[in-house]
């Protein structure tokens, strides 16, 4: 398939490229927004640890 | 076969294997999907009837068999989480609903931008369209039931009974191009028989499905060690594997 014509998608490249864009924003929202939970998670995990910690050297 | 099921209700057995399996689900999920991107959009024909426009089945099949998929495990684990009182089913309910959700999402936009070309209009209250319209209305449903209790235990049984009783969605879903006349095209795949496409076509439709079922495997691993550090954040085990 020649370069222009792949890019032109037979005229439906209007539809064909926003979709595969779309999907792609979709794929890095789920990766960024599931890594970002975890630290955040493991930044509360943390923070409880170092409490508990404190109230166990406070006692 | 019951020691693997308890120790599936185990959390740290649980962090652990989500630990473990995410990077391979990941690796796995980039190769699938980079073959069926080049063969979908490079190798496989175009249809003779939608013509270059049939390139759109490769995100757009995937994404509403996963948005099924999601759905279905969301209400199993629901059900093991209460019928069991397993924690951990309600931690990977929780850690679901948000993937399937966005992955309704696009096959909601996907199926709209494939349909304007083809149909001459981006949505119609078609049986298909509109109980795909449904199911995410089910998962923003059990998203928020669950964040509406002050008691998080509360909230997880509520949107358990909320993904069990909307699991009647998915029959319908699937079944709506069969039950009733629809503008939608009936099943390709997953039917009865062998499915209609040529080789050329089905493969890296596969590929893509394959790559998104494992891409989803990945971040729900990612999002349930989130979510049971979240629930387990008082236990002895966790203060040792944050500390580490």
């Amino acid at each position: 398939m020649m370069s222009s014509s792949f890019w032109a998608m037979g005229g439906y490249a209007r539809y064909v490229w926003p979709c595969y864009a779309f999907a792609c924003v979709v794929l890095a929202w789920n990766f960024w927004s599931a890594k970002r939970f975890r630290v955040a998670a493991q930044l509360r995990a943390r923070r409880a640890a170092a409490m508990t910690m404190a109230a166990v050297g406070e006692s | 076969m019951w020691t693997w099921f308890y120790k599936l209700a185990s959390p740290p057995h649980v962090y652990g294997v989500a630990a473990a399996l995410a990077p391979w689900a990941l690796g796995a999920a980039a190769l699938a999907m980079g073959y069926g991107l080049i063969a979908g959009l490079a190798l496989a024909p175009p249809d003779y009837q939608q013509g270059e426009a049939v390139r759109m089945i490769y995100v757009h099949v995937p994404s509403a068999m996963l948005s099924l998929t999601v759905y279905t495990l969301m209400a199993a684990a629901s059900a093991v989480a209460l019928i069991w009182r397993i924690k951990v089913g309600h931690a990977v309910a929780a850690a679901s609903a948000p993937i399937g959700a966005s992955f309704t999402i696009l096959a909601l936009v996907t199926g709209s931008l494939w349909g304007r070309p083809m149909w001459g209009t981006y949505w119609a209250w078609d049986p298909r369209l509109t109980s795909e319209l449904i199911l995410l209305f089910l998962y923003a449903g059990v998203m928020s039931l669950r964040l509406a209790f002050e008691d998080p235990s509360r909230g997880d049984r509520a949107a358990a009974l909320l993904a069990i009783v909307g699991v009647v969605n998915v029959p319908i879903v699937h079944f709506s191009v069969v039950w009733w006349n629809s503008l939608h095209q009936g099943a390709t795949i997953v039917r009865l028989g062998a499915p209609k496409m040529p080789g050329s076509m089905l493969w890296p439709l596969l590929s893509m499905w394959l790559g998104f079922m494992l891409f989803f495997a990945a971040v729900l691993c990612i999002r349930l060690q989130g979510e049971v550090l979240n629930r387990e954040r008082q236990s002895t085990w966790v203060r040792e594997a944050v500390k580490s």
